[in-house]
């Protein structure tokens, strides 16, 4: 299922989609390079210039820890799979084995038996196929495996939840009047690269400690609202939040009561804005 | 000739002493104990002395290297045969393989259950290709996002830009465990166990 998607990325590597942007833009390229020796002096009268405030968010994806369900036709496609290869092999020494002591014990059982005539086995003849079989049936009872399925999936704040999605944590957080969920975002520092400041988002989060392993410097997505005509001035329109990929790594600790949600793809219209939320479906792969 | 020679000349010698030689046979004999012993007055003519002449003095060492070199070109033959290939046990159907006891007795398909599997399998083939086009196309939008986004990022901030482009080298080697079928158990302990490893390793 993944294999021919991740042939199409793997092959290439991973600036050759980074480059196109710089061909796209025509004019802007130009510019650009002609002031590229005064980059420093630049951006600072860029920024001055420039009335979006700048955020840096992180998007933190436990990804799956179980095998999801079957689809019922990925089921009957396994099952007549699974009998085709059966049908198509050839018997196993452990089978040929079986056969064997059979056919001895209905040798055994028939009228004339000699038992002159077998050869000489000792101890082998007490130990037969289907009895080491059955020994081996009992032992796997003994063994108890972890369930797949807990009664944690409704809870919203537990990271163990829905082992067979992933999921994405939302903080909730005050902006402007009233308290709003969304990905955990943070205000850029000058001085700091984006991707320090996602780094800080996660890690200002009250009463949370994720370890996370964040993909790349270059941000996935962008969002970019304008505040509400009484706050907007002539310095600060609006913002744009970018937005970094990260991957949980590391088992949590399990007691984690903070404002935030781990929450599936599916489940994300209802905590997020429309606008923001179709900004942010874009990215988030439910693969 | 030359023995013939030394041999005269032993005669003459001998004969003009052979009084003082006290273990001598006596008479005109030749005091000669056999051709190894010659008399103290004779010349020193022994049988090595008499013998072929050390001409080989010159041709000796190229003959040996001759001989030496003749064997080194030999070992150069016997070197360049190409070393034995490693069978790639893979491509090598065993023996086992091949025994005729082991062949299953294949059951034979009534027709409605032939018919279940064609259309089985070209339902899946089916569900496949639309679950491809869905995931071709979800990763088509991601990468158009980033796009999107580095070009905001750009009209932003030239320095961030560059800072975003640059590559991490702390991400490669990327490791991470794929799901299983059931989650991981807490605290649990594998049993100890010792194994043998008998791959065959080759060498050339």
């Amino acid at each position: 299922m993944a294999a021919p998607c991740s042939r199409m990325i793997v092959g290439r590597p991973w600036w050759h989609f980074i480059i196109p942007t710089v061909s796209k833009t025509g004019p802007n390229q130009i510019w650009f390079r002609k002031l590229s020796n005064a980059v420093q002096t630049r951006s600072q009268s860029d920024r001055v210039a420039s009335p979006w405030t700048l955020h840096g968010a992180v998007c933190l994806q436990r990804l799956p820890v179980i095998s999801q369900e079957r689809n019922p036709i990925e089921g009957q496609f396994a099952e007549l799979l699974h009998r085709m290869e059966l049908e198509r092999s050839l018997l196993s020494e452990h089978e040929q084995r079986l056969l064997e002591d059979k056919e001895r014990m209905a040798r055994k059982q028939a009228e004339d038996y000699d038992s002159d005539e077998e050869a000489e086995y000792g101890d082998q003849e007490t130990i037969t196929a289907q009895d080491q079989e059955d020994a081996w049936e009992q032992k796997r009872k003994q063994f108890q495996l972890a369930q797949r399925f807990r009664d944690l999936d409704g809870d919203q704040q537990s990271v163990q939840r829905c082992l067979g999605d992933s999921l994405v944590l939302l903080a909730q957080q005050s902006l402007g009047p009233g308290k709003v969920w969304l990905l955990p975002q943070v205000p850029w520092q000058p001085g700091e690269t984006l991707r320090q400041t996602a780094e800080r988002a996660l890690s200002s989060l009250p009463e949370a400690d994720f370890k996370a392993t964040f993909l790349g410097n270059a941000p996935c997505g962008v969002y970019q609202y304008k505040l509400p005509k009484s706050v907007r001035t002539e310095s600060c329109q609006g913002s744009k939040v970018f937005f970094f990929k990260a991957l949980l790594s590391g088992r949590p600790s399990t007691s984690q009561n903070g404002p935030f949600l781990w929450v599936r793809k599916s489940e994300l219209p209802d905590y997020l804005k429309p606008a923001y939320l179709e900004k942010v479906n874009r990215f988030i792969l439910d693969l | 000739m030359s023995l013939a020679l030394s041999r005269t000349l032993c005669r003459i010698f001998s004969r003009q002493t052979t009084a003082p030689s006290s273990f001598g046979i006596g008479g005109d004999f030749p005091v000669r104990q056999g051709p190894w012993f010659a008399s103290v007055l004779t010349l020193k003519t022994s049988a090595p002395l008499r013998a072929e002449p050390k001409k080989k003095k010159k041709v000796d060492p190229r003959r040996e290297q001759m001989v030496r070199e003749r064997l080194r070109k030999k070992l150069k033959k016997l070197e360049k045969v190409p070393p034995e290939l490693i069978p790639i046990e893979d491509f090598v159907t065993s023996a086992k393989c091949m025994d005729d006891t082991r062949v299953r007795s294949a059951p034979q398909l009534s027709f409605e259950e032939s018919e279940r599997r064609a259309l089985l399998l070209k339902e899946w083939s089916r569900y496949k290709q639309t679950q491809h086009r869905a995931e071709m196309e979800a990763v088509r939008v991601a990468v158009e996002t980033q796009r999107e986004a580095l070009e905001e990022l750009r009209l932003e901030s030239e320095e961030l830009y560059q800072a975003a482009l640059m590559p991490d080298p702390l991400l490669f080697p990327f490791n991470r465990q794929g799901p299983s079928y059931t989650p991981p158990k807490d605290q649990y302990e594998p049993p100890e166990g010792k194994y043998n490893n008998i791959t065959k390793i080759y060498t050339q």
